[in-house]
């Protein structure tokens, strides 16, 4: 399906005198896909979130969020947008309703009763207790019960799921897919790569700043790992057309990454020297040790 | 305009009880004070009509009043009490720090701001409840002064439009001091710092103003700068009550002063960055 781009961003960057918070984002987010944006602590996903928001005005570059600018037209971007930070941070002497009035007040008085009813049924809180005799995971199931209930056309998610046990993780994935069904964009940072995997349909890979892989999930799934070792080590020439990828190559193994129709591979694995091979798919850790891990490779000059 | 309705609601949920015990306290200062004029007028004014008297009648002097004071002018003397100063300015500095360091350093800020609330519409209704809070404490002190004036004998009582004039002076004299503090606290990320340069500026004023009035130092070069830099010589309510002529110069100055640092705190704010408060 053919989606047009809802968020834009070119050359986006935000210095803090010599240090590169963001550095040259250049993206774009399809209406009605979830988003997957990951990265250590410091690589640049809450900054980018913020810019987007008009918290944070850009050094350098442009964004437009629902075709109005980041920093200029702020206003209109948080009129089609719900955002859940990543610390979450609320009026302690208030109660949950009381929260959730003002929260709602304050985007003229629309999805109270949508919220009441996500806090209520769905995360089971208590609305009528102070603020401040929640714990962390219960505010942040507040939190998401407004971010879900606001009628709006993108969610930006700050790590949604850091305070949560793992039952109401799954309720929030479900609210995502819920959302993605309704046709809102979604944005969501984490650093759980199993929930953002389940829930992504694009993942963008963040290190100190700077976009450095960009992946549709539609084709990491579709994604086979080849490890083959020839008999004597013989040299064989792959044919193109099998559209196999070198990755790595140790003690005479090769590593090669698949992507293209199964049939014709397995043809030409009949008919090779091969001494040896093993199939099997990548998750999204593979993809994301591969920029963050213990012996991580990439290039600085990003995706 | 439900949304500037809601913020403005928490903003006076949030500082009811300050404000609430800030005025009841300056109603109760009000009325002590024509208590305390009418116990001991008649001595006051004896030891004022005499050469001599104590420190406490040459400060009443240095102040304005007369040899032959009215009630009102001495009642008025008992404005620049230190009490009344003090609730004043913790009114101004803690709303002036509150509206933007507190909220980023909480974390409260992203909350409301990540909402459609514009920067301009959020600072605007922190600076209404301050300015309604201001008009509040002047009203208090001026409503316990009447109230006094109904239960106390007086050589002359004062009518309530006498002492409105001192009342709007008050008033006016709490703007410089939220405007300044206000200033800091948009440009800040902690409310500790905005609050001691508020402090500090008021402090520091008030100094150079009473330093300003010892008679020692009267004929110093530098005397004449030292009351001009003091915004407290634009708070005199012992001259409002008896030539009357200094009120709209007095509001002036304060007033510009106050509002010329919301203009910039507004303008400030618009255009800065917000950070997480981690």
């Amino acid at each position: 399906m053919d989606r047009s781009p809802v968020i834009v961003t070119d050359g986006l960057t935000k210095h803090y005198g010599r240090v590169a918070a963001l550095d040259g984002l250049s993206v774009q987010v399809r209406q009605g896909e979830v988003f997957g944006l990951l990265g250590p602590n410091g690589s640049g996903k809450t900054t980018a979130i913020r810019l987007l928001l008009g918290m944070l005005r850009p050094t350098a570059g442009w964004g437009k969020v629902g075709g109005h600018d980041i920093w200029s037209e702020s206003l209109e971007v948080r009129r089609g947008v719900s955002y859940l930070p990543g610390e979450i941070r609320m009026y302690q002497s208030m109660t949950g309703i009381q929260m959730l009035r003002l929260l709602c007040d304050l985007r003229d008085g629309v999805g109270l009763d949508r919220a009441v009813g996500i806090a209520e049924r769905v995360m089971g809180l208590d609305l009528r207790r102070k603020i401040r005799t929640f714990s962390t995971g219960m505010k942040q199931k507040l939190a998401l019960s407004q971010a879900f209930a606001d009628p709006v056309d993108m969610l930006i998610l700050d790590e949604p799921t850091s305070a949560l046990d793992p039952s109401a993780r799954g309720l929030v994935l479900d609210l995502v897919r819920d959302a993605r069904s309704f046709g809102q964009t979604v944005i969501f940072s984490g650093h759980v790569l199993s929930e953002v995997e389940q829930v992504a349909d694009r993942v963008a890979i963040m290190r100190k700043g700077r976009l450095m892989h960009l992946e549709e999930m539609s084709e990491r799934r579709r994604l086979r790992m080849l490890l083959l070792r020839f008999q004597d080590d013989a040299r064989v020439a792959i044919p193109r057309e099998l559209e196999l990828t070198a990755r790595d190559s140790t003690n005479g193994a090769l590593l090669f990454e698949h992507r293209g129709a199964l049939q014709p591979l397995l043809a030409w694995l009949a008919s090779a020297p091969v001494a040896d091979v093993a199939i099997g798919t990548e998750d999204l850790q593979s993809l994301y040790d591969r920029f963050h891990g213990a012996n991580a490779q990439f290039e600085e000059n990003g995706a | 305009m439900r949304g500037f309705l809601a913020l403005v609601a928490k903003q006076v949920h949030e500082s009811r009880w300050m404000l609430g015990m800030s005025a009841a306290a300056l109603f109760g200062l009000g009325w002590l004070f024509v208590f305390v004029t009418s116990l001991n007028e008649l001595e006051i004014l004896k030891m004022l009509a005499s050469e001599e008297g104590d420190s406490r009648m040459r400060w009443m002097r240095s102040l304005g009043v007369a040899e032959s004071p009215s009630s009102v002018s001495i009642m008025m003397a008992f404005w620049n009490h230190p009490f009344i100063l003090l609730l004043l300015s913790m009114w101004a500095i803690g709303r002036g720090s509150a509206a933007v360091a507190a909220e980023v350093e909480r974390g409260t800020m992203d909350l409301v701001l990540s909402r459609p609330v514009s920067r301009t519409a959020y600072l605007a209704t922190h600076v209404g409840v301050a300015l309604f809070g201001l008009v509040m404490l002047g009203g208090a002190l001026m409503l316990g002064a009447a109230v006094g004036v109904h239960y106390n004998v007086l050589q002359q009582p004062p009518g309530i439009v006498s002492l409105f004039q001192p009342a709007v002076n008050l008033m006016a004299l709490g703007l410089p001091i939220y405007g300044y503090t206000l200033l800091a606290s948009a440009c800040d990320h902690v409310r500790w710092r905005p609050n001691s340069i508020g402090s500090a500026l008021t402090l520091g004023g008030f100094i150079a103003y009473v330093v300003s009035m010892i008679p020692v130092l009267e004929n110093k070069s530098w005397r004449p700068y030292l009351e001009k830099v003091s915004i407290f010589k634009a708070y005199n309510p012992v001259e409002l009550v008896t030539t009357g002529e200094s009120l709209s110069r007095n509001v002036g100055i304060l007033s510009g002063v106050g509002l010329g640092c919301i203009v910039v705190a507004f303008v400030i704010f618009a255009r800065r960055d917000l950070p997480t408060n981690s």
